[in-house]
This record gives C-alpha cells, sequence and structure tokens, in this order.
C-alpha cells in the first residue's frame, strides 16, 4: 500500500486509517495493528514537523507492505532537508519523575517495537526502512 | 478523540477515547490540565483508546509532575497490556502508579 501525505499534522488521523485497512486485508492482529500504527504516528509525525522548514506545502510517500507471514515493511521517504531521526540519544529511562525529560521518547519506542530501523540520505531524500517482524520470538521458541 | 471526565468514588477519571496522538494530544493536555486545575485526586482510564504516542505520554508524564508537586495523586487504571508495554519500555512504569482497576488503587488515595 502506498500513501501519500502532506507536512500537516492532520494527516496523521488520515494514515492511521489507512494502516487499519492495510491490517484489515492483510489478517494482521491487533496486538501487532498498535505497535504499527505507533510507529507509524512517530515516525510520520517527525517528517511533518522536521523535514520542512520553509513552511510550505509539500508531499511524502510511506509505503507498507507484508513480506510472507513474516514481517511488515515499511519504507518512509521525503525530499526534506537532510534528518537522521536515529541520531538522538535515547532517554534515560531510569530517572526519577522530577527529572524526566521527554525528548527523544518518541523514536526510541520506534527502535524498541521493530525488528530492525535504517535511515540513509539518497538522491536528496531521506529515506527511514522499518521492519516490524510479526511473529513474537515467544511463539518462534514454541512457548 | 474524545475526553470522558466523570466523579467515580470521589476520583475524577479523565478517559480519552480513540487515538491520543500527535494531532489530537493538545486537546487531550488541555482536558487532563482542566481536570488538575481543580482535582488533587486523578485517575486516567486507558481503556477506551487504541494507542498512545509519546505526544500523549508527555501529556502523562506532565500531568504527572504537576500533581506531585501540589502533594496531589495521580493514578493509571484500566491499561490493555500493548499499551502498558509502551510505559513499561518508556520506564514510566517506574515514576508514576500503575493499577489494573480504580477499585484497587483506593489505598493510593487514602
Amino acid at each position: 500500500m502506498l500513501i501519500k501525505i502532506k507536512n500537516k499534522i492532520e494527516e496523521i488521523s488520515r494514515v492511521c486509517d489507512q494502516v487499519r485497512l492495510f491490517c484489515n486485508q492483510n489478517d494482521i492482529s491487533e496486538d501487532k495493528y498498535h505497535d504499527i500504527v505507533l510507529i507509524l504516528d512517530e515516525t510520520v509525525t517527525n517528517v511533518i514537523n522536521y523535514a520542512y522548514p520553509d513552511g510550505t506545502e509539500h508531499e511524502f510517500t510511506l509505503e507498507i507492505s507484508k513480506k510472507k507471514d513474516d514481517s511488515i515493511d515499511i519504507k518512509l521517504v521525503d525530499n526534506g532537508i537532510p534528518f537522521d531521526p536515529l541520531a538522538k540519544t535515547d532517554p534515560d529511562t531510569d530517572s526519577s519523575l522530577e527529572e524526566r525529560q521527554i525528548g527523544g521518547l518518541g523514536i526510541f519506542i520506534v527502535k524498541q517495537l521493530s525488528e530492525a530501523v535504517e535511515y540513509f540520505r539518497k538522491d536528496e531524500k531521506n529515506q527511514l526502512n522499518i521492519i516490524i517482524a510479526l511473529k513474537n520470538k515467544e511463539e518462534e521458541n514454541g512457548s | 478523540m474524545e475526553v470522558k471526565v466523570s466523579t467515580e468514588e470521589g476520583v475524577t477519571v479523565i478517559t480519552p477515547v480513540g487515538r491520543v496522538d500527535t494531532s489530537t494530544a493538545k486537546a487531550f493536555e488541555d482536558g487532563v490540565m482542566n481536570v488538575l486545575s481543580t482535582s488533587s485526586k486523578v485517575a486516567v482510564r486507558f481503556n477506551e483508546i487504541d494507542y498512545i504516542s509519546s505526544a500523549g505520554l508527555r501529556v502523562i508524564l506532565m500531568a504527572g509532575k504537576k500533581i506531585t508537586a501540589s502533594k496531589g495523586v495521580l493514578v493509571l487504571i484500566n491499561m490493555p497490556e500493548k499499551i502498558f508495554a509502551v510505559f513499561k519500555m518508556s520506564g514510566f512504569d517506574k515514576i508514576l502508579k500503575i493499577c489494573p482497576s480504580l477499585e484497587e488503587s483506593k489505598s493510593f488515595f487514602n
């Protein structure tokens, strides 16, 4: 499924609706729908908020596909300014309530929920590839 | 997204309904902050949302800091497993009170 997205925050809810449709069509469980939609919310939001500082309207693409029964592959491509979301330092998840900062939490969650995440810049475009495993590790081990 | 507010057993219960995502986080924040300005015993119920993004977690963190600073109590209740997993990986289970139900959170409010 290919989804074209404009750099407006209201687009997030349309993306979620499309992902719902994709999950229904591909027999993807509620649990995985949750992870996929959360990962996409965080990464698409990053592009909308940071890729186009000129403030004018742009369009970028999200491609989501199912690879057999093993994984969901996501490809997010935008022609905005160079921006590597993975470069951010992970938040300190051991700090106290008073000291706890919110920065970097979104992409940290994406890393935790994915099998693999990679960023590269190619042909003046940012590309983020995400692989989400469909089987839980416990299931593979037969437990 | 909609934010329902009710009073149950002396506790103000906030129930977001739908998706707490980046585009709805502001409405969620307004709803939560509005309750915090008048109530010091607050619960947020999570069983009517699809998911909560980091924008929504930010609101919960802010609410936790604010209410703790003013000696009030914030408890997070009825959290589905998938949503709890996100709180746990974020380390929020160590700094916020999470309970299966309002009934079971009573000791925090006394």
